[in-house]
C-alpha cells in the first residue's frame, strides 16, 4: 500500500514543523503524530516525512529506530512494553518478561494470532521509583509481580482495561 | 591566546584549538577514533581522555577547548587506565576476525591494544553480541558491522564532504550498527575515502579485498592523474604489483580522493596493456615497429603531422615536439590544448579530465607550432598523409583524421585505448612506471614517480620518440627525462 501523506495531515505537520526553527526539530512530533493516526511508522511514512522535512532519509529513520517509542509495524490492541533498563531488571522485568512470553507464546517484537497482545522490551520509561515498570498503550503499571501481572492478562483479556487511544 | 600545560611543557595557542590539537603542536599523541581533523567533532570514542587539573572528571581532549593556565595530563596512570577501559568496551563485542581482517596491520584497535592495553578479556566469545558480517554496500565498499565501534567518522564524512548522507547510526545502545536505506548503494564517487576513514575493519575496499597484507606493501609518493586536479596520492605497491591508491593528504588540493582517481592504477596491469608493438593490429618488438614507423615517416616526407597530449607528461611532450622539429622537420605540429578548468563538484573533480593541460603550455610557449584549430584544418585538408599522436589525443582530432584517411602512428598503454584503425600502435610507460612532470589547473608543478617496473621492454614515451629519431637518421640526446626538458621554462 503505497503510503502518501494526507493533505489534512500535511496541514497539521506544516503547524508544527512553524513551531520550531529548524527542520529537524520538529521530526519527533511529526513522527508522534504519524504514529498516533496510523498506529504506526511505515517505511514509506519515513521516506514522506524525510521529504516533508527536506531530511536525510537515513535521518528519519535512525530517530524511529533510536526510539522504541516508535512501533515500526503495526501492533496488537494491548502493546505491553516491559522496562528493561536496570532499576526495573534488578526490581524482577526479567521474570515479567519471561512470564509474557511463556503465557502469550510470543517474543519479543512478536504479536499473537488473535491480534490481541504485541511484547515488547523498552528502555527506561522513566519511572524508576515504581519499578518494575510496564507500559500498556499509554498507561503505565508500576510496582508489578507475577501476580499483578497475571491478573492485568486476565483483564485485558476480556476488555476490562482501558489504557488509552486503542479501545476506541 | 591562552597558555597552558600540557605534560610539563607549556605552550600557547589560538583560543579555541582544542587539547588535541594543543598536543600535537607539542608532539605529543592522543589516541584517537572518533576525531578526524577534516570532520565535525564527535566526541563519541572516548578514546582521547585525558586529565585536566582540577577537573572532577577525566575530558575528551577532540572536544574540550584549551583554556588560559589549564594544566593537562595525558598519560598519567588515571589516563593510561581510561583508555585500557575504552579499548576494553570496545573490544567487548569484537568479533577479533583480524586473520581474515583486511584492516589488520593498520587497524586502530591492533594499534591501541599494543599501545595501550595488552590485557586479556574478561568476556567470553559466547557472550559476544554478533551483529551483521560482512556484505557489498556499494561498488566499492564492503561493510562488516560486527567489527564496527561505532566512531561515525563514515556517517560524518557523508553528511559534511560529500553531502550526500547515506549513513546513520540505526537503533540504540549495543543492538546500534551503521546503515544505509535498504536497496540504496553507497555511491557518492568519493566512497573508498569511507575504507581510509574508518579505523577499524568495517568498512573495507573490495577492490583492495583479500590482495595484500598492510605490512608488506610499499608506499611510493606520487600524483593522480585522474583529472586536472593532480591530487597527491600513495601508490602502495608490492613486488612489482600496485595494489591501491590512497591519497596523500596536503594543503594545496586534496584530504581526499575520489574513486575514479582510485582505480587509475588498473590499466597498469589490465590484461590489454601493450608488452609490444602492434603494426596493423599484429604484435610485434618495439624495435622492427619503430623501424617500420620510421620508413612509413620517411615515405611521407613533408606530409607528416605531430600532435602532442594532455594525457602526456611535460617530458614527453618536449619530446613529440622535438621529433616534429629535429627529426620529422615539419612545422605540421600541435601543442595547443586548452580546456575549462576547475573543480566541478565543489570537492576534487575537475572539469578538465585531462591531467596536464596547464603542462602542455610550457611546451608550446617553448616549440610554438599550429594552434589546434588550425591543425585540425590541417588535416582535414588533405595534404597530411601520417599523424604521430598519443591514443587519448587522437580522440581531438578523430573526426578530421578519419575523413582525411589519415594514416595514424599512436601511442598508447593500453590495446582498448588505440584506435582500431591504427597503422602503428607504440607502447609506453605508464606514469606509474616513470617520472613525469604535470602541471595541475593551478600551476602546481608535480611530478609522478616510478613505483612498479614496467613490462620488459618498455620505455618512457620519451625514450620511445628518442629510437624512432634515430632510426630516421637525426639524434636528439633524449637520454634521460631532465633532458628532455632541456631549455624548458618553467
Amino acid at each position: 500500500m503505497p503510503f502518501k501523506l494526507t493533505e489534512e495531515f500535511r496541514e497539521t505537520a506544516a503547524r508544527i514543523r512553524a513551531r520550531y526553527p529548524r527542520a529537524d526539530a520538529a521530526l519527533i512530533p511529526l513522527l508522534h503524530e504519524v504514529q498516533r493516526e496510523k498506529g504506526y511508522v511505515a517505511e514509506e511514512a519515513m521516506d514522506e516525512l524525510a521529504k516533508f522535512l527536506e531530511l536525510p532519509y537515513s535521518r528519519v529513520k535512525a530517530v524511529v529506530t533510536f526510539y522504541t517509542m516508535f512501533n515500526r509495524a503495526p501492533a496488537g490492541k494491548y502493546h505491553l512494553q516491559v522496562c528493561r533498563n536496570i532499576s526495573c531488571h534488578m526490581a524482577g522485568a526479567p521474570g515479567l518478561l519471561a512470564r509474557l512470553r511463556e503465557k502469550l507464546a510470543i517474543g519479543e517484537g512478536e504479536t499473537t494470532a488473535d491480534g490481541l497482545f504485541t511484547l515488547s522490551s523498552v528502555e527506561c520509561l522513566g519511572a524508576c521509583g515504581a519499578a518494575p515498570v510496564m507500559q500498556v498503550n499509554e498507561t503505565y503499571f508500576e510496582n508489578l509481580t507475577l501476580e499483578k501481572l497475571d491478573a492485568l492478562l486476565e483483564d485485558m483479556r476480556h476488555g476490562r482495561l482501558l489504557t488509552g487511544a486503542k479501545e476506541k | 591566546m591562552p597558555n597552558l600545560t600540557i605534560d610539563g611543557r607549556s605552550v600557547e595557542v589560538p583560543a579555541g584549538t582544542t587539547l588535541l590539537e594543543a598536543a600535537q603542536r607539542l608532539g605529543i599523541y592522543i589516541p584517537r577514533y572518533c576525531y578526524h581533523p577534516k570532520l565535525s567533532v564527535s566526541g563519541s570514542c572516548r578514546m582521547c581522555l585525558v586529565e585536566v587539573e582540577k577537573a572532577p572528571k577525566l575530558v575528551t581532549a577532540c572536544s574540550t577547548e584549551a583554556a588560559e593556565g589549564m594544566r593537562v595530563l595525558t598519560a598519567s596512570e588515571k589516563v593510561r587506565q581510561a583508555r585500557r577501559d575504552v579499548l576494553e568496551y570496545l573490544l567487548i563485542n569484537h568479533p577479533l576476525d583480524c586473520p581474515i581482517c583486511d584492516q589488520a596491520g593498520e587497524c586502530g584497535l591492533q594499534d591501541y591494544y599494543m599501545d595501550y592495553s595488552l590485557r586479556k578479556s574478561r568476556f567470553e566469545a559466547e557472550d559476544k553480541i554478533l551483529r551483521q558480517k560482512r556484505r557489498a554496500a556499494g561498488p566499492y565498499l564492503m561493510l562488516d558491522n560486527e567489527r564496527c565501534i561505532l566512531c561515525t567518522r563514515c556517517v560524518r564524512f557523508c553528511g559534511e564532504v560529500t553531502k550526500t548522507a547515506e549513513l546513520e547510526v540505526m537503533e540504540r545502545g549495543d543492538r546500534s550498527f551503521i546503515d544505509l536505506k535498504e536497496g540504496r548503494a553507497l555511491d557518492n564517487g568519493y566512497s573508498l575515502n569511507i575504507a581510509d576513514l574508518c579505523p577499524v575493519g568495517a568498512f573495507t575496499s573490495r577492490d583492495f579485498r583479500f590482495k595484500a597484507r598492510a605490512w608488506f606493501l610499499k608506499r611510493t609518493p606520487t600524483i593522480c592523474l585522474g583529472c586536472a586536479t593532480g591530487c597527491e596520492i600513495e601508490a602502495h605497491h608490492y613486488e612489482g604489483t600496485i595494489y591501491r591508491l590512497v591519497p596523500h593528504p596536503n594543503a594545496e588540493t586534496n584530504t581526499w580522493l575520489c574513486d575514479h582517481g582510485r582505480m587509475t592504477y588498473k590499466a597498469v596491469r589490465a590484461g590489454d596493456r601493450l608488452g609490444k608493438a602492434l603494426i596493423r593490429k599484429g604484435l610485434i618488438d618495439l624495435e622492427p615497429a619503430l623501424r617500420e614507423t620510421a620508413t612509413r615517416l620517411e615515405e611521407a616526407k613533408g606530409a607528416a603531422a605531430v600532435l602532442g597530449s594532455p594525457w602526456l607528461s611535460v617530458e614527453d611532450n618536449a619530446a613529440l615536439a622535438r621529433l616534429a622539429k629535429d627529426s620529422v622537420k615539419t612545422a605540421n605540429y600541435c601543442f595547443d590544448f586548452s580546456a575549462e578548468q576547475g573543480i566541478k563538484d565543489g570537492i576534487l573533480v575537475n572539469k578538465d579530465p585531462a591531467p596536464n593541460t596547464a603542462g602542455t603550455r610550457t611546451v608550446k610557449a617553448l616549440y610554438g607550432g599550429l594552434s589546434l584549430e588550425e591543425f585540425t584544418g590541417l588535416l582535414a585538408g588533405g595534404k597530411i598523409k601520417i599523424l604521430i599522436t598519443e591514443a587519448k589525443a587522437y580522440g581531438l582530432v578523430k573526426a578530421a583524421a578519419e575523413a582525411a584517411g589519415i594514416r595514424l602512428i599512436i601511442f598508447a598503454r593500453n590495446r582498448g585505448e588505440a584506435p582500431a584503425a591504427a597503422y602503428a600502435v607504440l607502447p609506453y610507460a605508464s606514469y606509474f612506471e616513470t617520472e613525469g612532470t604535470f602541471v595541475n589547473y593551478q600551476g602546481l608543478r608535480r611530478m609522478t614517480a616510478a613505483a612498479v617496473e614496467p613490462p620488459q621492454g618498455i620505455k618512457p614515451l620519451w625514450a620511445v620518440v628518442n629510437k624512432l629519431a634515430s632510426y630516421s637518421g637525426a639524434e636528439l640526446h633524449l637520454d634521460s627525462a631532465p633532458r628532455a626538458l632541456k631549455d624548458m621554462d618553467f
